[in-house]
């Protein structure tokens, strides 16, 4: 979650609690839905800084261990391999959570030997297409968990 | 309704390395059959012409064609999925690749899904699963060169009630099952398998290893009344270890008993015919030359059509001097010996992989008022050959013409060439400099001025590949795939073909293998760049992946950990643009009777990344088409051409997705198209059950795995399976 959001899940919540202090209990458990929802809606995306520069340089290492070999030295794919920097490589992946990137690195990466990387492996990875991608550094890594990285939107375009 | 579970014994099938399951058994016999079956023709054999769908490509003409026109022009945007049937659990991980076509007989689909190529049975009404068979078959599996689910099964029936369901494992070997029950037919081979592998050579008569010996295919089987005919491929040849693999062949078994019919050599041994064609006795230490596409037949004539491809290695024949039959041939042979009745080589001394992509195409024409049975090949060089399937004399001219020579040591190209003369090329096959190049603004136009310089140009396809270099040339510019594995189809009401079509340029080179990686003198790539290994989608990712050693993989290059990027050589793109003018991939028609291009149609929506383009920005750019679309298959019927996307947009005013797309057969203009979550990944088919037609697609890739998507017409009144 972004700076913005926080301070926007502050605010609500604040609210919730005054509405605590008018007595009235179900307008509370609407008011903590609404929070949520808004939490969601305000999710940060990969234009917000969601890895640091340290991680991509640990990605970047990963990748030319495990994925180099068929993606190529530019990340420019291959006559077989997909492209993981470039216009169909961020299409093909706009408007989706971050997760679902992930996931699929996880479950079917390296080709020949699917789910051999680890969770952190595979987030590290991540941080290096971002980075490639050019979707700017910031100062907190991106999480291992899967959960945080569903808040966060894969955006071709800068919003 | 009965439900049983079925495992069949390790005993039966003792004599097979495998473990064969089938996980779900839902007798067809009770009441819950899946449809009234449809009155059958007096053969007994399943048809088109009733709403089924008996073959990979509908007939053994390979047409894709069926006369259903409840889905048409009027109604097509106002499909809704009937049903989707997810294939993930197929395996042990899911697959992103999912390519199959199902068969439709008498209301049950079978096709294959998953990463285990496991076979499946759904209720084509409902999708429901009736019954799943799957061989487990360890390394045998997992070192195969062509993986995952590949393009689906094939059916036979006596037309008195034995219904069998035949495939090919990723492992090769042919299995018989029972098409009500999913039960493997103990009279069929050993147990229900024959191994395709036995009787599998390489160098000289050398019987390739029964376990890790190179060979596999995706295709179905071609079954031709009891003749089932069964093809060969070989791992992807751009950058392999040694020109002496495999050698490719077709056989043919009977579908009854599973016993071998006949045998096709498609790099002729001493004594054979053609075996003259490589010189220096290069036949004996060459593989390759596959057959990986559906072979087609002419039940009338009693010929087998197959597309055969190319020698190892793709790009660089300096081992194997000489035209290389029946490399990038088409062959007749005879449906019941075998026997070579014709070939033509479309491409002599292969070296640019231009091997047969589709299904040759079977069409009753009239040419200059006179009926004519011809052949029609679609290819990655975006010609059509259009030949008498009598004799392999070509319709229309194909003359051989002078083209470049390579000046890469040790090869040896052909002088001449077939160059086809009508129709003509259905996407670009040349690159014209500069008017083919990008022009939507002068600085474009100018910076891919400055890129092609760095590019060999040729006025022809057979342009040789060069050595290249970062500090100097890179490549030599060749057609970049027009037709791929999909193929095309074709009207026999309006003796239309269909091709899609990649409209962008390749580039060819070469480079010395790194010590130790090859016996091939030279494989693709570019001299001051890492060394890429070419591996193929099915190269690997079986559902055995996991069990194999990594010391047991063909040894891979990867630069060492912490070595800086390569620096970036120019590709061909300008600014992260196609180098040349849309369409960048395309639906072309062509009328089979003149010889003439009827109608050609950008195909996908403009890329996201072209829209959005800042060099664009306020411009108005036309619909450009995608590149990726040689990728793509399709359906015709009564009225419309059927066709998916080759890439994932997000265009304003829809969510993101990729779209089918009907298309009116007649004049190209698009009548229809709906929203799919995933590009489609399988060729489309359809069919009718009980009055209501279905489209199905397999759609999948990037964050969507394996899903065969089904579409109907909304019943009035009644919303069905909602989804």
């Amino acid at each position: 979650m972004n700076h913005e959001a926080r301070e926007g899940l502050e605010a609500k919540t604040s609210a919730a609690q005054r509405a605590v202090n008018a007595g009235g209990f179900l307008i509370v458990v609407a008011f903590v839905a609404s929070v949520v929802s808004v939490s969601l809606a305000a999710a940060a995306s990969v234009w917000d800084g969601v890895y640091t520069e340290e991680q991509a340089k640990r990605g970047e290492e990963i990748y030319y261990q495990r994925c180099g070999a068929c993606h190529g030295p530019s990340l420019e794919g291959g006559d077989m391999t997909s492209a993981l920097v470039g216009g169909v490589f961020t299409s093909t992946w706009n408007d989706l959570a971050l997760s679902e990137l992930v996931e699929r690195i996880r479950i079917t990466m390296p080709l020949n030997q699917p789910s051999t990387l680890s969770r952190q492996q595979t987030v590290d990875v991540t941080a290096f297409l971002l980075k490639s991608n050019k979707w700017p550094a910031g100062e907190t890594e991106l999480p291992r968990e899967l959960e945080p990285l569903k808040d966060i939107q894969i955006q071709a375009i800068k919003p | 309704m009965s439900r049983r579970v079925f495992r069949i014994p390790l005993a039966v099938i003792s004599l097979v390395v495998g473990l064969a399951w089938v996980v779900v058994g839902l007798s067809a016999q009770g009441g819950g059959a899946p449809a009234s079956p449809a009155p059958r023709g007096t053969n007994g054999q399943p048809s088109t012409s009733r709403g089924e769908w008996p073959h990979y490509n509908a007939d053994l003409k390979g047409t894709r064609y069926s006369p259903l026109d409840q889905i048409n022009a009027s109604n097509f945007s106002k499909l809704e999925v009937a049903w989707r049937f997810k294939t993930d659990n197929f395996g042990p991980f899911p697959e992103y690749k999912l390519e199959g076509t199902p068969l439709m007989v008498n209301g049950v689909l079978y096709t294959t899904a998953g990463t285990r190529r496991s076979v499946i049975a759904l209720d084509a009404k409902t999708g429901e699963l009736i019954w799943a068979h799957s061989y487990r078959e360890g390394r045998r599996a997992a070192v195969a060169p062509r993986q995952l689910s590949g393009r689906g099964v094939s059916y036979w029936t006596d037309g008195k009630g034995d219904e069998r369901v035949l495939y090919i494992t990723t492992g090769y070997r042919l299995i018989a099952l029972n098409a009500k029950t999913g039960a493997m037919i103990n009279s069929f081979g050993t147990g229900g398998v024959v191994d395709l592998k036995v009787g599998v050579v390489k160098g000289v008569n050398q019987q390739i290893d029964l376990e890790t010996g190179e060979i596999g295919v995706h295709s179905t089987p071609t079954v031709a009344g009891n003749v089932v005919i069964i093809g060969a491929a070989m791992r992807e040849g751009a950058t392999v270890e040694t020109h002496d693999n495999t050698k490719g062949l077709v056989r043919a078994f009977d579908a009854r008993t599973g016993k071998l019919l006949w045998r096709f050599n498609t790099i002729p041994p001493r004594g054979e015919f053609g075996n003259d064609t490589w010189e220096e006795e290069s036949w004996a230490y060459n593989g390759n030359v596959g057959v990986w596409n559906q072979p087609t037949v002419d039940e009338e004539l009693g010929l087998v059509y197959l597309p055969v491809e190319t020698p190892s290695s793709d790009y660089y024949g300096g081992h194997r001097p000489g035209n290389n039959l029946f490399a990038e041939s088409i062959v007749a042979v005879d449906l019941k010996t075998g026997v070579r009745r014709w070939h033509y080589q479309l491409v002599h001394h292969p070296i640019w992989n231009f091997d047969m992509p589709a299904a040759p195409i079977l069409a009753d024409v009239v040419v200059d008022g006179k009926p004519r049975k011809v052949v029609a090949q679609l290819t990655k060089q975006a010609w059509v050959y259009v030949l008498d399937r009598a004799t392999g004399v070509p319709i229309w001219p194909i003359v051989e013409r002078p083209v470049p020579q390579s000046d890469v040591p040790g090869e040896k190209t052909s002088p001449t060439q077939p160059h086809v003369t009508k129709p003509p090329a259905y996407a670009r096959n040349v690159l014209k400099v500069p008017e083919d190049l990008i022009d939507f603004t002068p600085d474009l136009r100018a910076k891919a001025l400055e890129i092609i310089k760095r590019y060999k140009l040729a006025d022809t396809p057979f342009n040789p590949g060069i050595l290249g270099d970062v500090k100097g040339m890179l490549g030599a510019i060749v057609p970049g795939t027009a037709t791929n594995w999909p193929g095309g189809a074709y009207d026999p009401e309006t003796h239309t073909l269909f091709a899609p079509a990649g409209n962008t340029p390749g580039s060819r080179s070469l480079v010395a293998p790194p010590t130790g990686f090859s016996d091939i003198r030279y494989v693709s790539g570019i001299a001051g760049r890492p060394f890429v290994e070419v591996w193929g989608p099915g190269d690997c990712c079986s559902a055995d992946a996991g069990v194999v050693n990594r010391e047991n993989l063909p040894q891979r290059y990867a630069p060492p950990a912490g070595s800086p990027p390569a620096p970036p050589v120019p590709g061909l793109n300008v600014d992260g643009l196609p180098i040349v003018k849309p369409p960048y991939g395309l639906l072309a028609a062509i009328d089979l009777d003149r010889g003439e291009l009827l109608w050609q149609t950008p195909h996908g929506d403009t890329p996201d990344n072209v829209r959005n383009h800042p060099a664009l920005k306020g411009m108005n750019i036309p619909k450009t088409g995608q590149t990726g679309t040689a990728g793509v298959g399709m359906v015709v019927t009564k009225t419309l051409v059927v066709m998916g996307d080759a890439q994932i947009t997000s265009p304003p005013g829809r969510p993101r997705g990729a779209m089918l797309r009907a298309y009116d057969k007649k004049t190209g203009e698009q009548v229809g198209a709906l929203l799919m979550p995933a590009i489609q990944s399988g060729s489309p088919m359809t069919y009718m059950v009980d009055g209501k037609q279905y489209l199905l697609v397999a759609v999948s890739g990037g964050n969507y795995s394996g899903e065969y998507l089904a579409f109907a017409l909304p019943d009035a009144g009644q919303g069905g399976q909602a989804r």
